[in-house]
């Protein structure tokens, strides 16, 4: 039985989350129970401006609904694409794709680090450590923005039980300034053994891989890449490894160690 | 009766029409995840050169309209490690193997092709003489003497049939075409990707490392119909058609045109498993035109005098 199916998928619900953020949910998706927190998927809105699938983190999964759930904030000609479809329009889907978070160890103090868009891995991991039994006290979730209406579905993350620590830059909500200032204040506040993990900007990976490293703190990243294909057959989205070569971010990645690629 | 799909190649027999094209499959390992190789008539492996290469700094490939820019540089695991560990994963697949290889001068296709002689799962060779991206190839592409030359030196060192793949880049194909034909070539493979640019307009950075890179996908599709169709009235040698095929009405159309067998490469990125899709169309294509086999569509396209 294939590992990776494609297939038609319906929207069975499609919400406005204001500012050009949305959120999707598509059913039925066969691969449902496979999915594990890292992995994405590879829709197709077909245009012909819009040649390739766009890949999009897997927020969110309902088991029994069959159904996934995606974040996706308008940006360029693929998402343009993707605020325009409707309720009950079916779309191919390919997936799911790509590798997975590593579980921590229960003595592991967790902090996730979620920049803006790059939130749903985020989100989909800390509901997975919770289920898993982590005690939601020792799970930190840092959600930055530019402004609090970036901060799309918190009221979500909150129910989930984590703390979650609510980053603005222009500081309408919490703390005021970068997500990685915040990160470093807590840090430099305890003596316990941290895994961290990293989903957001560039820039901002840059800074918490950067970190972890100068720190020695272990972890993980997910990172991002224009895919062509999202399986490992077009060698588009590769990325330098530290070590020396490239890795696919689509089929080895998109997680990877902290400090194991050039961001 | 359930219409027939296969064709034959320079006395290769594929069970059906559909081969993965070069540089879009990989050495076929990533497929095989989706589906069973032996779905498809031949698989056309990733460009394989003498030494190991890493291609291009990302960004690498560009979206461009209805196709895409790509400039990977031939990245590839190198000769020995293919033989060694992609060649023998290609073994417990029912389907046709043919190895793409490419050089910076002739006697690197001899020195490749020698390599495959004594691999029997290496059933055919095909020549990249055409890559745009790297100094690989373009010299020979272009010039029909050393196409020749090319062709017929690694002939002398290859026993099974050898396929030169064409490139678009040039002033008149016809010219290459029958030169790899008087060199000895077995078949033809066309069209390769066409020199493309693109330019992020807010940086002033071409969208590619390399600057340019190869046009692929439904954008060139009518440009590899024509050429298909023009050398297919100069040579003898089979052609094997290439350019922006995603679906079925596509391989029809470079079988009217000349095509006697066809290379998916660009869809696989957005559909891999579209070469199965591809076959069940065809058949209820052919049935419903009611012929017995696909081989009776090459060629017949009914042009206006």
């Amino acid at each position: 039985m294939s590992v990776i199916v494609e297939s038609q998928i319906t929207v069975i619900a499609k919400a406005d989350l204001r500012r050009g953020y949305y959120r999707l949910t598509l059913a039925p998706f066969s691969k449902i129970r496979s999915i594990k927190p890292g992995q994405f998927i590879h829709l197709q809105v077909p245009q012909c401006e819009v040649f390739f699938r766009r890949a999009f983190s897997i927020y969110d999964v309902d088991r029994e609904k069959r159904s996934l759930d995606l974040i996706f904030k308008v940006f360029g000609r693929g998402t343009t694409a993707l605020a325009k479809i409707r309720k009950g329009e079916q779309y191919s889907i390919l997936g799911p794709l790509g590798n997975s978070f590593a579980m921590p160890s229960k003595k592991e103090k967790v902090m996730l680090v979620a920049g803006g868009i790059g939130m749903p891995p985020m989100y989909f991991l800390t509901k997975q450590l919770i289920a898993k039994k982590h005690d939601p006290k020792r799970i930190l979730f840092f959600y930055g923005g530019y402004d609090k209406a970036d901060l799309v579905d918190i009221a979500r993350i909150r129910k989930l039980g984590a703390k979650v620590i609510p980053v603005t830059e222009n500081g309408s909500s919490g703390f005021k300034g970068l997500v990685t200032e915040a990160v470093l204040k807590e840090l430099d506040g305890g003596m316990e053994r941290v895994r961290m993990y990293a989903c957001g900007p560039e820039p901002m990976l840059r800074a918490v891989d950067a970190l972890a490293v100068e720190r020695g703190i272990p972890g993980q990243v997910s990172l991002e890449a224009p895919m062509p294909c999202g399986i490992g057959i077009c060698l588009g989205c590769v990325k330098e490894l530290r070590a020396g070569g490239h890795t696919r971010v689509c089929r080895e990645g998109p997680v990877y160690e902290m400090g194991e690629v050039v961001i | 009766m359930t219409p027939d799909l296969s064709v034959t190649l320079a006395g290769v027999k594929f069970a059906n029409p559909i081969l993965t094209a070069s540089g879009t499959c990989g050495y076929g390992e990533e497929l095989a995840d989706m589906y069973d190789l032996s779905e498809l008539g031949g698989i056309v492996t990733k460009t394989i050169t003498l030494a190991p290469r890493l291609g291009h700094p990302p960004p690498r490939t560009a979206e461009t309209c209805s196709g895409m820019l790509n400039a990977i540089g031939l990245a590839n695991v190198g000769v020995d490690e293919f033989i060694e560990q992609k060649l023998t994963f290609l073994e417990k697949f029912d389907t046709k193997v043919v190895v793409n290889v490419a050089g910076t001068k002739a006697q690197d296709y001899v020195d490749l092709s020698a390599r495959l002689a004594d691999q029997p799962r290496a059933d055919m060779v095909e020549l990249n003489f055409s890559c745009p991206n790297v100094e690989v190839g373009m010299e020979i592409a272009t010039n029909a003497e050393l196409a020749e030359k090319a062709v017929a030196a690694v002939k002398k060192v290859f026993p099974r049939p050898v396929i030169a793949k064409l490139s678009p880049n040039v002033t008149d194909i016809v010219s290459i075409a029958r030169a790899c034909e008087a060199g000895g070539a077995d078949a033809l493979s066309m069209i390769n990707t066409l020199v493309g640019m693109a330019v992020d307009i807010e940086t002033y950075r071409p969208r590619l490392t390399n600057n340019t890179g190869g046009l692929s996908g439904p954008a060139i599709k009518p440009v590899a119909l024509a050429m298909v169709h023009k050398v297919y009235r100069a040579v003898k040698i089979p052609i094997i058609g290439i350019g922006g095929i995603a679906d079925y009405r596509d391989v029809i159309e470079f079988f009217l045109c000349g095509a006697s067998a066809v290379q998916v490469g660009t869809s696989l990125f957005i559909d891999p498993t579209g070469p199965i899709k591809i076959k069940r169309d065809l058949l209820k294509y052919l049935a419903r035109h009611r012929l017995k086999s696909i081989r009776e569509l090459t060629g017949q396209v009914r042009i206006y005098s």
